[in-house]
């Protein structure tokens, strides 16, 4: 793919040369496969493959980009031409430069020959598999949303007029489901994923068993008087919470004032079991990658440690801005867009207890398992209040099921109010997180 | 935009070995994004990008293939894998389809189109929205004005003999402000936008949008605390219909009711909100956000009433989703872009205005919440229950408004919310958004009245004064 996407990229940083402006150019090619199986039957199969360009132009700090799927040489002419049209309406910024060449790039292994050698019958099988396993886990799993398989390889280039290249290949396959339990009229969601660099690793039959837990688990949910009490997430419901850490530690966002952390290097910002890293080399990890979206090496970032905000996570322009290093977390969603501030393998790296035994202490307490409209949450003042839905826990046990609740409070105090980190590591994708414990949390209820 | 034999060749490779169904969408568009933040214009974006997806259905089930290859090898190589996908194995007599265009209904005029309005122009009215924004007060701290306009031509063509095309422009505008005031930081938020052209910058003005967000920021940070607790709880028009969209659109559609995860399955005839509530889906809507002539499977786009006076009349359907249940699709089937199989999806939805006067209807209120501005929200459509985050919201006390309140959040489930409803207003207040299902957005608009809900669980961060608080707090 590399033979294909190279010359292309060389035309654009030509055009840009021959205009006088510097360039940089991307190129993704993607392959994906889809497979989503209900009562054993293929309902969708989905295979495609893209090919785009994005290119960004700096012609005198003025920034200008464009993107096209089409990469005939007219094409990709009239896509640089647009970028330098464009660059003459944005305003100028010092701060606006093309990072230089790398060094060298780490030695990832992140692409698993076995996905593309698996045939698509043992493929459409696991899919199958999940969804039996789910139906005989309980008979009260009585409907079946979704439930698949996915893979997908995508080959990334990035050049620039500072000599910069970049190019890699990898890949990685997922299984997941969504399921419904009933029970006297009360309908109950369940789902679980797996996503994985390696097919071998991917294990249909927890898959399935997972999501009919889930689900059965929470039939009969009562509703329960408001209380402010000790609460434990589930590592699915933290890795909700990290959607907005991401926002708060995003370099962006605390130079323009929308992050509650901002000016916070140095101070403590949550309790002191509470360690945050981002780490674009993880072994294995579904967001491994050598190189960023800007083509900058990747590389290991600890940015809460001990409780204490160590720094941010930057690309190009706002760590020139700061006067940093690029933390390497320009993200690239697709080639329709300009690079912005993400993370890469997003962790609350773990600690020593064990998760059990964080229920067993509580003597009343309320195990949250599901929040809705997370989205609402503000990173700016930090102001949650989401619905939730749970297990109650007393004297040490699981009792019941809880739904139709609201937590609130403030995201400054919920990361210090973290008295417990679980050894239990899980990924969703890109984040992960153990069981974590908080000393106490407002619940509305009736 | 592909000619006749051209299609009819592609749609015979992708039934060559059979099949019941093939399809073939064709995509054109172009799109500008201008994005300004810090008081500059900090990235503006333009693309074009063209695709086919192909679809071949075969005893209910979808293989779907897709490409940017639109030449025709390119395209009956797709259409051959998207064959083989869906199964197929005896060999057909190939047969030739004669397409018939079908006429549009109605016309969705565009008098401006994105690209013949120039980035000067567009960047004057962005400056000028920021300006405004800020001008309103030292207490803004921030403002982003973001505008978009895209130009869409789609070509749909089915082995049915169905061709439709269409060309959809569709131009929006957002606002986000934030205030601060010693400490407290409170964000205000306005758009507007519709399926037509830059003329709608003679209807909508960008800077008093603007304005309107700075205000509401501004006025937030005097909020006090939402109180926590069940209570009755007023929507004005001016709220959008983000919850009726949430809380009951989405279990009206067919798919989710096929496969059973929706709360309103067999209730078709049955009474299932309260007398004075009906539901209408309608792309045929002037201008609206969500408006189209055809739907993306070739479908005309239609007025659809789903609930009549509190009873269920009609589920929205898709082609494929009617089949099954062997009805005529209601012109639903939408999909974000060419990589996406069509699904079944709202347009405009609204509840329809009733007979009560919206200030009356807060009078007659002794005590509750009046929800002015509704965020974002989220809805579990196997058991209705939903969660939405208030904008600006207001404590009604002795019927009238006293105090803004933040960070309130209204929690409770949609069958029960829909047979709560005790006042709708004769007023109709519309808003927009992108509806994200099966990870695809599709732009939609609804609406409501001001209407009353007899009583819904608010969410805050301030506790109620009720006993058993008082005990927990004692320990």
């Amino acid at each position: 793919m590399e033979d294909i996407l190279k010359p292309v990229g060389e035309k654009v940083l030509q055009a840009a040369q021959a205009k006088g402006v510097a360039a940089e150019a991307f190129l993704l090619h993607e392959k994906e496969l889809s497979i989503e199986v209900i009562n054993g039957q293929v309902e969708t199969l989905k295979q495609a493959g893209e090919m785009g360009l994005g290119v960004r132009i700096i012609n005198n700090g003025r920034l200008g980009f464009a993107y096209s799927s089409d990469l005939s040489d007219q094409a990709v002419q009239e896509t640089v031409n647009d970028a330098i049209k464009i660059s003459a309406y944005t305003d100028s910024d010092e701060f606006n430069i093309f990072p230089t060449a790398a060094a060298s790039y780490p030695k990832m292994n992140i692409i698993d020959n076995d996905i593309s050698q698996m045939t698509l019958e043992e493929k459409i099988e696991m899919a199958r598999e999940v969804e039996h396993i789910a139906r005989a886990y309980d008979k009260r799993v009585s409907i079946i949303e979704r439930s698949g398989y996915d893979d997908n390889e995508y080959t990334a280039l990035i050049m620039n007029t500072n000599g910069l290249y970049a190019c890699e290949r990898g890949n990685s396959c997922g299984l997941y489901i969504f399921l419904v339990a009933e029970e006297n009229a009360d309908a109950q969601n369940g789902f679980s994923m797996m996503i994985n660099k390696k097919i071998k690793d991917l294990n249909p039959s927890l898959v399935g068993k997972e999501a009919g837990y889930r689900a059965v688990r929470s039939l009969q949910a009562r509703k329960i008087k408001s209380a402010r009490i000790p609460c434990i997430l589930e590592p699915y419901v933290t890795t909700r919470f990290m959607g907005l850490l991401a926002q708060m530690v995003d370099a962006e966002s605390v130079q323009k004032g929308k992050s509650m952390f901002a000016g916070k290097v140095g101070d403590p910002v949550a309790a002191s079991v509470f360690n945050l890293v981002d780490d674009a080399t993880y072994k294995d990890g579904i967001g491994s990658f050598p190189f960023d979206g800007e083509g900058v090496p990747a590389r290991r970032n600890v940015i809460i440690k001990n409780g204490i905000l160590q720094g941010f996570l930057y690309d190009t322009y706002s760590a020139q801005k700061d006067g940093q290093q690029s933390t390497a977390n320009a993200v690239r969603g697709s080639f329709r867009s300009l690079p912005y501030i993400g993370t890469t393998n997003f962790i609350i790296e773990p600690g020593h207890a064990n998760p059990e035994q964080m229920i067993g202490d509580l003597e009343k307490g309320f195990y949250i398992t599901e929040v809705m409209g997370m989205h609402t949450a503000n990173p700016i003042s930090g102001d949650f209040s989401v619905g939730a839905a749970g297990i109650m826990i007393e004297n040490g046990e699981m009792t019941y099921p809880v739904r139709g609740v609201t937590i609130a409070g403030n995201l400054g105090s919920f990361f210090q109010d973290i008295e417990t980190v679980g050894n239990d590591l899980r990924f969703y994708g890109g984040r992960a997180a153990p069981t974590v414990r908080l000393k106490s949390l407002s619940i509305a209820g009736e | 935009m592909l000619n006749k034999r051209t299609l009819a060749r592609v749609l015979d490779e992708a039934l060559k070995k059979g099949g019941d169904f093939a399809e073939i969408y064709i995509e054109e568009k172009q799109g500008n994004n201008i994005f300004c933040e810090d008081n500059r214009i900090e990235k503006i974006n333009s693309g074009r990008e063209k695709g086919a997806g192909i679809r071949v259905v075969k005893d209910g089930n979808t293989a779907y293939v897709y490409t940017n290859d639109l030449s025709s090898r390119g395209l009956c190589e797709a259409a051959a894998i998207a064959n083989h996908a869906a199964g197929s194995k005896t060999n057909r007599q190939p047969e030739e389809i004669a397409f018939s265009l079908k006429q549009p209904t109605f016309n969705i005029e565009c008098k401006r189109l994105p690209n013949e309005v120039a980035f000067d122009e567009k960047i004057k009215h962005v400056l000028a929205a920021n300006r405004a924004a800020r001008n309103l007060s030292d207490e803004i701290r921030q403002v982003t004005v973001a505008i978009g306009d895209m130009n869409k031509k789609v070509q749909i063509a089915n082995s049915d003999g169905e061709l439709a095309e269409e060309e959809r422009c569709r131009v929006r505008m957002i606002v986000n402000t934030v205030a601060a005031r010693e400490g407290i930081i409170q964000t205000g938020y306005e758009s507007a936008g519709g399926v037509c052209g830059w003329e709608l910058l003679d209807k909508v003005s960008f800077e008093d949008l603007a304005e309107k967000a700075a205000d509401l920021s501004i006025k937030m940070l005097s909020a006090r605390s939402a109180p926590a607790g069940r209570m009755p709880v007023v929507m004005s028009s001016s709220a959008g219909g983000t919850m009726v969209h949430e809380a009951c659109g989405h279990g009206l559609e067919a798919d989710l009711v096929q496969k059973g995860l929706s709360v309103y399955k067999h209730k078709k005839g049955q009474q299932v909100a309260a007398d004075g509530v009906s539901v209408i889906d309608d792309a045929t809507i002037d201008g609206k956000y969500g408006s189209f002539c055809f739907d993306d499977e070739g479908n005309y786009g239609q007025r659809t009433v789903l609930i009549n006076k509190g009873e269920l009349q009609q589920y929205m359907y898709d082609r494929l989703t009617a089949s099954k249940d062997g009805t005529k699709s209601t012109g639903n089937g939408r999909r974000e872009s060419y990589q996406e199989k069509p699904i079944t999806r709202m347009s405009n939805t609204f509840i329809v205005p009733g007979n009560d006067d919206p200030e009356e209807v807060i009078k007659s209120t002794k005590a509750g919440l009046l929800v002015k501005k509704m965020g974002g929200g989220q809805v579990n459509t196997t058991n209705g229950d939903f969660v939405f985050d208030v904008q600006e919201g207001y404590i009604i006390e002795d019927g009238e408004i006293k105090y803004p309140v933040r960070g309130a959040t209204l929690t409770g489930n949609g069958p029960e919310v829909l047979r709560n409803i005790d006042r709708v207003g004769n007023d109709l207040g519309f808003s927009i958004g992108v509806c994200g299902k099966d990870g695809q957005g599709v732009p939609v608009s609804d609406a409501q009245p001001t209407i009353r809900i007899r009583e819904l669980t608010v969410g805050g961060t301030l506790m109620g004064d009720s006993p058993q608080v008082k005990r927990i707090r004692r320990k």
